[in-house]
C-alpha cells in the first residue's frame, strides 16, 4: 500500500498532478497544473530558467528561503588572482626555447673555432671544437638544435668530433669531388648522438658554402597537423603543405642567405605570383613566397633551379630528422577518406626520390641524409628491416665475407610497405655507438674546464663515467656527470 | 580513426615479427648437465668407456711453457714455498689503485649526495616517486648553475661567511643549500595547553635542530612553489618554479623571509614563557 504523502517532503500530492510528466511536452500543451512543482519528478526542476536569466539575487548553490546564521560579519569574498592568461602557444614556445650560452660559465682557453676543413680532417677528431658564431645563426635559422641538448650549460657551443663524423664528412666531400649525391641514413640506439650527426654535417656544409635544407622534425609533416592540400594535374594525387612550405622556404632563406644571394636563375617563372626574369638571384626568388598561398609553386621552382643541370651551383645538403615518421601511411586522409602514405605528399616525395636515388639530381653533387629517432619512433617495419639489411651487406662488402646473416622478410607479417622498401634499397647506413674513451675523456676535460664538471679528469673519473654510461653512450655520459644531483 | 584502432591492424599485430628469431648458441655439455641436479641419468654427451681425456694418458708430456710470465708465476709459487708473500699487492701494484681508507663519505651508497640535497629531494618527492624527484632536484641544480648570478639584498643578508654571489652558480649544490639555510628559523613555537590560565595554550619557544630547522625552512618555500604559476609547460617547470623561489630567497625578494622574521618575533616575545613555573622542568 502507498503512503498518502511523501515521505521526503510530507507535501500532499494533489490528485490533478501527474507523478511524472514527459519532458518532450511542448509548452503549448503543457498542463496548467504542470506549472506548480510536482514533488516526486525531477522534470519541472530541470525545467527551470537557468541561473543567469534568474539573476544575481538568488546567490550561491542553495535557494532555501528564511534567516541564515551567519558566522563572521565580514567575510571577504575569495577571488582567485589567476593573472595574465598565457596566449596560444606561449607555454609552448617557452618549452621549446634554445639557450646557446652560459654566461656562468668558464671560458675554455683552448677552444678553437670550427674552420672549413676542420671537420673533414681526421687529426681533428677526438678533440672539442666550438662554432663560429655566423655558423651559430644559420643553424639556429634552420633549427638544428633541439630544446633537449645541454647547448645551454656552456661558454658557446662546442661539438665533439668524433671518428664516425669525420668519416661522414668524409664521404660527403668525396660524392662532392664525383658530383654525385651521397645517400645516407644515421641510425643507433637512444641518445647516441644522431641528430647531432646531422649537426655536424651541416655545419661543415656551412662552413663550405653548401646549400641546406633541413627538416628539423619529420613528425610535422604527417602528422596531420598542417595544413595539406592536393596538387591539380598530379597522377597518382600528390598533396603540398602550404604553410609548412612556407616556413621551410624562410628557414633556407635565412639559413643560406650569402650563398642564395650569389647564384642566378636559369630560366625565368612566369608561372610565380611574381614575375621572376632570368638571371635574378636565387634569393629574391625565395622572397617571392610570401604568403602561404603560393609557397609550394615557389619551393618548386626553388628546387628546378637549384638542381637545373649544367649550371654552376653550390653542392646542396638535405637533411631530415626523425626519419620514421616519414617511412609510414601519414595520418592525413583523401578525400575518399583513405589515409594518405607519406610518400604522397609532395615535399616528402621530395626528400625520399633524392634518398631512394633517383628524383632531381644535385648539379654539383651533395649529400641527403636522414637520422632516425629512438624516443619519438612510430613503428616502421619495413625501414627497420631495411636498414638492418643494408648494415649487414655493408659489413659483409668490408670484409669481403658473407658471414653476417642478412635478415630476411618475416613471412607471417602483413605491415611491410613496398614503396619504402624501394626508397631504402640502396642507401648507406652509418650506425652510431658509443665513443671510445680518448673522446669521452677529450669532452670530460672540456666540461669541466668550463667548470660544468666538478670533478678531477683522470683515467678512473673517465672509466666510471664511460662505463655508468653503457660504453660511452653520449647522452648517458651528459646524464652520468652533468645532469646529476652531485654536481 | 586512427590506424591502430582499425579491426584488421589488430589481427596483424598478432602475427608482428620484424625479423627471424635469433639462433641460439649449440649448448655444450655444461649447459645441458645444468638444472639436472635431481636427475639421476647424465645427459653428457656419450663417450667410449674407458677412454680417458688425453691429458690423463700415461704416454702425454705435459707442455712446456717457456715465457716470462711463466717464469714470474714459478717464482711467485717458490716464495709461497718459502713462506713468503709474493703477491703483495705493494709490489704487484693495481690498475686503479687501492681505495683511500677509511672510505670518504661519498663513497658509500646511501650518502653519496650533499645531507642537504638528499633530504631537500625526499621533500620534493610526492606518490613515493624518488627517481623523479631526483630528476627534478638535478634540474634545479641545473637552473641555479645557468641563471645569472643573484644581486644580494644587503637588507637580508644571507648566512655569515657566505661566498660572494658571483661564485655561487657554479656551486649550485652550496647556493641551493646556502638560501635554505639562510631562511631557516632557530625556533619553533610549541603550545602548552590550558597553562596560560583561562584554556589558552602557553606558547613556548623551542629550538630546533639543523635537519629540523631545513625542513621548516623549504616546507615554506614549497608552499609559495605550489601557488606560483608556470611560465610554460612540460616537466621542466615544476623544478623550475622552485629554482626560481630560491635564487628570489637569495635575492630577497621572497615572503619566505617573513615567515621567518615572524616566528622569530614571536619567539622573542614569548621567551619569558620559558620561565613559567609548569614549563620549568619540562624544556
Amino acid at each position: 500500500m502507498s503512503a498518502p504523502n511523501c515521505l521526503r517532503c510530507l507535501v500532499r500530492p494533489s490528485a490533478g498532478i501527474p507523478v511524472s510528466a514527459p519532458r518532450t511536452v511542448s509548452p503549448l500543451v503543457t498542463p496548467f497544473v504542470l506549472a506548480r512543482t510536482a514533488p516526486f519528478s525531477t522534470t519541472a526542476a530541470n525545467a527551470r530558467p537557468k541561473k543567469e536569466a534568474q539573476g544575481k539575487s538568488d546567490g550561491g548553490g542553495s535557494s532555501r528561503g528564511g534567516k541564515k546564521l551567519q558566522l563572521g560579519k565580514f567575510k571577504k569574498e575569495k577571488v582567485a588572482d589567476r593573472g595574465r592568461t598565457p596566449l596560444p602557444g606561449e607555454r609552448k614556445a617557452y618549452r621549446k626555447r634554445i639557450t646557446l650560452s652560459n654566461d656562468n660559465a668558464i671560458p675554455v682557453p683552448w677552444l678553437t673555432d670550427l674552420g672549413p676543413a676542420d671537420l673533414a680532417d681526421p687529426r681533428s677528431s677526438g678533440k672539442v671544437m666550438a662554432l663560429p658564431e655566423e655558423v651559430q645563426d644559420q643553424l639556429r635559422a634552420s633549427e638544428a638544435f633541439k630544446a633537449t641538448q645541454c647547448w645551454g650549460m656552456f661558454r658557446k657551443p662546442a661539438v665533439l668530433v668524433r671518428k664516425e663524423t669525420t668519416d661522414l664528412v668524409n664521404r660527403m666531400e668525396d660524392a662532392v669531388d664525383k658530383k654525385e649525391t651521397l645517400r645516407l641514413v644515421v641510425t643507433g640506439d637512444k641518445v647516441t648522438g644522431k641528430s647531432m650527426m646531422l649537426l655536424q654535417a651541416m655545419t661543415h656544409a656551412y662552413l663550405n658554402n653548401w646549400i641546406v635544407i633541413h627538416v628539423p622534425e619529420a613528425q610535422e609533416l604527417t602528422t596531420a597537423c598542417t595544413d595539406y592540400a592536393p596538387i591539380p594535374n598530379t597522377d597518382p594525387v600528390q598533396y603540398m603543405q602550404n604553410v609548412y612550405v612556407l616556413k621551410l622556404i624562410q628557414a633556407i632563406k635565412r639559413a643560406n642567405e650569402k650563398v642564395l644571394a650569389k647564384t642566378y636563375t636559369m630560366t625565368a617563372h612566369p608561372e610565380l605570383p611574381q614575375n621572376m626574369p632570368a638571371n635574378s638571384s636565387l634569393l629574391a626568388l625565395a622572397n617571392v613566397a610570401k604568403e602561404a598561398e603560393g609557397a609550394w609553386a615557389v619551393f618548386q621552382a626553388l628546387w628546378t633551379e637549384l638542381t637545373a643541370q649544367g649550371a654552376n651551383r653550390p653542392p646542396i645538403l638535405l637533411t631530415l630528422d626523425g626519419l620514421a615518421h616519414v617511412m609510414k601511411v601519414s595520418d592525413y586522409r583523401a578525400p575518399s577518406f583513405d589515409l594518405i602514405h607519406s610518400h604522397d605528399l609532395a615535399l616528402v616525395r621530395l626528400f625520399s626520390d633524392v634518398l631512394a636515388g633517383g628524383g632531381a639530381k644535385f648539379p654539383s653533387g651533395g649529400a641527403v641524409l636522414a637520422a632516425t629517432s629512438r624516443s619519438n619512433a612510430p613503428r616502421a617495419a619495413s625501414m627497420e628491416l631495411a636498414l638492418a639489411q643494408r648494415e649487414a651487406e655493408q659489413s659483409n662488402k668490408e670484409k669481403e665475407k658473407t658471414d653476417v646473416e642478412v635478415p630476411k622478410k618475416d613471412p607471417f607479417f602483413r605491415g611491410y610497405d613496398d614503396r619504402v622498401e624501394a626508397v631504402l634499397r640502396s642507401v648507406q647506413v652509418l650506425r652510431l655507438k658509443g665513443i671510445d674513451k680518448l673522446e669521452a675523456r677529450a669532452l670530460m676535460e672540456y666540461w669541466a674546464a668550463s667548470g660544468m664538471l666538478r670533478a678531477m679528469v683522470d683515467e678512473k673519473t673517465v672509466t666510471e663515467k664511460w662505463t655508468l654510461a653503457g660504453s660511452g653512450v653520449l647522452g648517458e655520459m651528459e646524464r652520468a656527470a652533468l645532469l646529476t644531483m652531485r654536481v | 580513426m586512427p590506424p591502430r584502432l582499425n579491426i584488421w591492424s589488430a589481427c596483424s599485430a598478432l602475427s608482428t615479427r620484424a625479423r627471424a628469431f635469433a639462433r641460439l648458441p649449440q649448448p655444450g655439455p655444461a649447459a645441458l648437465a645444468r638444472g639436472l641436479a635431481d636427475n639421476t641419468t647424465s645427459r653428457l654427451p656419450e663417450s667410449t668407456p674407458g677412454a680417458l681425456p688425453p691429458s690423463m694418458l700415461p704416454e702425454s708430456e705435459p707442455a712446456v711453457y717457456s715465457s716470462s710470465e711463466n717464469e714470474t708465476a714459478i717464482n711467485q709459487l717458490r716464495m709461497i714455498e718459502y713462506g713468503l708473500s709474493s703477491l703483495d699487492p705493494t709490489v704487484e701494484g693495481h690498475k686503479y689503485g687501492m681505495p683511500e681508507l677509511p672510505l670518504p663519505s661519498q663513497k658509500h651508497a646511501k650518502h653519496r649526495y650533499d645531507s642537504v640535497i638528499t633530504q631537500v629531494t625526499r621533500l620534493l618527492m610526492r606518490d613515493g616517486k624518488l627517481a623523479k624527484a631526483q630528476r627534478d632536484m638535478a634540474i634545479i641544480l641545473n637552473y641555479l648553475r645557468t641563471s645569472p648570478p643573484p644581486k644580494l639584498d644587503p637588507a637580508r643578508p644571507l648566512l655569515p661567511g657566505a661566498p660572494p654571489a658571483s661564485h655561487l652558480p657554479l656551486d649550485p649544490v652550496l647556493y641551493l643549500a646556502l638560501a635554505i639555510d639562510s631562511v631557516a628559523p632557530l625556533v619553533k613555537m610549541r603550545g602548552f595547553k590550558g597553562l596560560a590560565g583561562g584554556g589558552k595554550s602557553l606558547d613556548v619557544p623551542m629550538p630546533l635542530r639543523a635537519r629540523q630547522r631545513r625542513r621548516t625552512a623549504f616546507g615554506w618555500i614549497l608552499d609559495v612553489v605550489n601557488k606560483k604559476k608556470s611560465k610554460g609547460s612540460g616537466r621542466t617547470m615544476f623544478p623550475h618554479r622552485v629554482a626560481e623561489e630560491i635564487v628570489a630567497v637569495v635575492e630577497g625578494r621572497s615572503g619566505v623571509w617573513d615567515k621567518r622574521t615572524q616566528v622569530h618575533k614571536s619567539g622573542t616575545g614569548n621567551r619569558a614563557n620559558l620561565n613559567h613555573m609548569a614549563i620549568k622542568g619540562m624544556v
